[in-house]
């Protein structure tokens, strides 16, 4: 659209504003076609002196747009250049974070410690499940009728009350049909993906309170109170516990664990103390995801020995120390790895 | 870096187009820049773009290996059920960190999930987000789709309960200053649209036709609201008729409130209009110089209306 005016008289009718675009202009352009380099290829793409000239340009474009805002009121202009300081920011300071290491870290400290931290929501998650379990325990021998109450029917699978002592041995130690190889992973993967869909779901309602988180975790703790009383009542109950704790020990703290991350998300919203609210949440969201991280762990492992484990050992001793023995090794890990060395006393 | 509440109003000038900028985002270098938070009619469209994509990926996943014949029919089965969970939480905490801030429905639609802090974006806030997703979008959408609507009291209590929780996420980011919804509360982040850097000609380039001339009064009626709307007018690139009726409009009443002869116009008005925005542009960017930002017409020097 200029083309039609001499420069020559441009020069000197040129407001001074549009001065200042025309001489700085080429400098943003160049630091257009730096910052789409640094999008499509990253960061790392760039050469030596290309990453310097970014940083450069970018800190001159910045002092642009602190100056274009005390002496422009060309909209374009300003529009522009908050823009392009805006993305060449995000190339600058926001490049993707390098995830090499992160889980190797998260591993060694970062779950211990946040599960240090976390004794008092740890102490909610599991007191909810003891406290359902015990319920649909008493509850069950009290009146059997509850068992219908608390667990579902798709889920008890011929399993309830009046079964005979015969079928019910075989629930805990048969199915000699699912012993293909392919059939177990697939079993175990859907196992997995199906628990930690529960997880999820525990973890994220915390948000509200911890009240259903609570309430979810004593409602799963019922069910397994009432699903063992069965057994109990039919004389089963050691077979019973071996057959749960082969994979229970892992999947059932696991599911704690995640009512645990719920509560550490509810008690920051609930008592944030000096905070504000939001700044508690985003402050202990930290641990409570990595609270979850470790319930989503244990229910993979929790997937695998229950696909697998549990339908090819059948001899209870063995169940209860592959069990308790896996109970034990979580501990170990949750307990001792992690500290630093000023922690010791 | 960080954010202020509204009080100073130096930072960053309010200007006719600034509608949802996110507030005194201050980088290091000391000055604030503008970014715009998504809307959430954009990002609602995102995750739908996003649902429908990874379905229909399980989708022709499933019918290859169904006409493959590579498993059989019970594994077939457990395989959706383990796509569906893939597809749920993972797939958006993978994507998003593949990609920084952007699954593939953000991409398409343009927008980007920063920390508020202004570090780059760390693992832990986009698992926080996307598990908190599933319990705000996913787990109520689900419900009421497999809801099974019968009229018993016990499922009016439970329709009642997720009927409030729905409520409840929903209104969250509408009352949100920042447009958050409750995971990005929990990891700290923002949803911005991806800025688009272009720059517009500069209007005070063209050269003057006519020879308009403005003293002084008449140059001190309006502000930069004024001046910018003007702006905004001038590049409007809509060619309709109606607009040059628009223009001739806005000539006209420009010339009666600064006491401008109206018949000098002439038959087109845009030199006219063009003459007046350099013209007035220049005054007001001089008295900026001396400290003096005259935001809209109403400012101290104007004179009054007759």
């Amino acid at each position: 659209m200029n083309d039609q005016v001499s420069p020559s008289r441009i020069e000197a009718e040129l407001l001074r504003s549009a001065r200042f675009r025309k001489l700085r202009e080429p400098g943003w352009r160049r630091l257009e076609v730096l910052v789409k380099q640094a999008e499509t290829h990253g960061t790392a793409g760039l050469n030596y002196t290309e990453a310097k000239e970014l940083a450069a340009q970018y800190r001159q474009a910045m002092t642009s747009l602190a100056l274009a805002r005390d002496i422009s009121l060309d909209l374009a202009l300003l529009n522009y250049l908050d823009q392009l300081c805006a993305r060449a920011w995000l190339v600058v300071y926001v490049p993707q974070r390098s995830l090499s290491g992160a889980f190797g870290r998260l591993l060694r400290q970062g779950i211990p410690q946040a599960v240090r931290r976390s004794l008092l929501p740890l102490l909610i998650g599991f007191s909810a499940m003891l406290l359902g379990a015990i319920t649909g325990f008493v509850l069950f021998f009290r009146d059997r009728s509850w068992f219908y109450t608390f667990v579902p029917g798709g889920l008890s699978d011929g399993r309830a009350p009046g079964a005979s002592v015969g079928y019910l041995r075989d629930t805990l130690y048969g199915d000699a049909s699912l012993h293909s190889s392919d059939v177990l992973t697939a079993f175990a993967a859907y196992l997995f993906s199906h628990n930690t869909n529960i997880a999820i779901f525990i973890f994220g309602l915390g948000i509200f309170w911890a009240l259903p988180s609570f309430v979810l975790t004593f409602y799963n703790g019922l069910m397994l109170g009432a699903f063992f009383a069965l057994f109990v009542q039919a004389g089963l109950g050691y077979d019973a516990f071996a057959w749960l704790s082969i994979h229970g020990v892992t999947e059932i703290s696991a599911i704690c664990i995640a009512c645990a991350g719920g509560a550490r998300l509810g008690l920051a919203g609930l008592m944030p103390g000096q905070m504000s609210r939001k700044d508690s949440l985003r402050l202990h969201g930290r641990d409570a995801v990595k609270l979850f991280l470790l319930a989503g762990l244990m229910l993979l492992v929790a997937g695998v020995v229950e696909g697998v484990l549990r339908q090819t050992v059948t001899s209870p001793e063995l169940r209860l120390l592959i069990g308790w023995g896996l109970g034990g090794f979580w501990l170990l890990w949750l307990w001792r790895s992690g500290r630093t060395g000023g922690a010791k006393v | 870096m960080r954010f202020r509440r509204k009080s100073d109003k130096t930072a960053i000038p309010r200007n006719a187009a600034s509608k949802r900028i996110l507030e005194n985002f201050i980088p290091p270098e000391g000055v604030p820049i503008g970014f715009e938070l998504a809307s959430l009619g954009a990002r609602f469209g995102a995750v739908i773009l996003d649902l429908i994509l990874t379905w229909l990926f399980i989708l022709l996943l499933i019918l290859a290996v169904a006409w493959l014949g590579l498993l059989p029919k019970t594994a077939l089965f457990a395989l959706v059920a383990i796509l569906a969970f893939f597809v749920g939480v993972p797939y958006y905490v993978v994507s998003e960190l593949i990609w920084n801030g952007r699954t593939l429905g953000k991409r398409i639609v343009g927008i980007k999930v920063i920390s508020a802090d202004s570090r780059a974006l760390g693992a832990h806030q986009v698992v926080a987000r996307n598990l908190l997703k599933d319990i705000e979008f996913f787990a109520p959408l689900g419900m009421a789709l497999q809801w099974n609507y019968t009229s018993t009291a016990q499922s009016w209590i439970a329709a009642a309960i997720l009927l409030v929780w729905t409520l409840f996420v929903a209104i969250y980011p509408i009352r949100n200053k920042r447009k958050q919804r409750l995971g990005d509360v929990v990891a700290g982040t923002l949803v911005i649209v991806k800025p688009k850097a272009i720059l517009l000609d500069d209007l005070a380039l063209t050269e003057a036709q006519g020879g308009f001339s403005f003293d002084q009064a008449q140059l001190d009626i309006y502000g930069s609201y004024e001046l910018q709307t003007l702006e905004a007018i001038l590049r409007d690139p809509s060619k309709n008729p109606l607009h040059a009726a628009e223009l001739a409009k806005v000539a006209k009443a420009i010339a009666r409130r600064i006491n401008y002869s109206e018949h000098a116009i002439g038959a087109d008005p845009r030199p006219f209009l063009m003459a007046f925005y350099r013209d007035q542009r220049e005054r007001l960017e001089s008295r900026l110089l001396f400290g003096e930002r005259r935001q809209d017409k109403f400012h101290g020097d104007a004179a009054k209306p007759k």
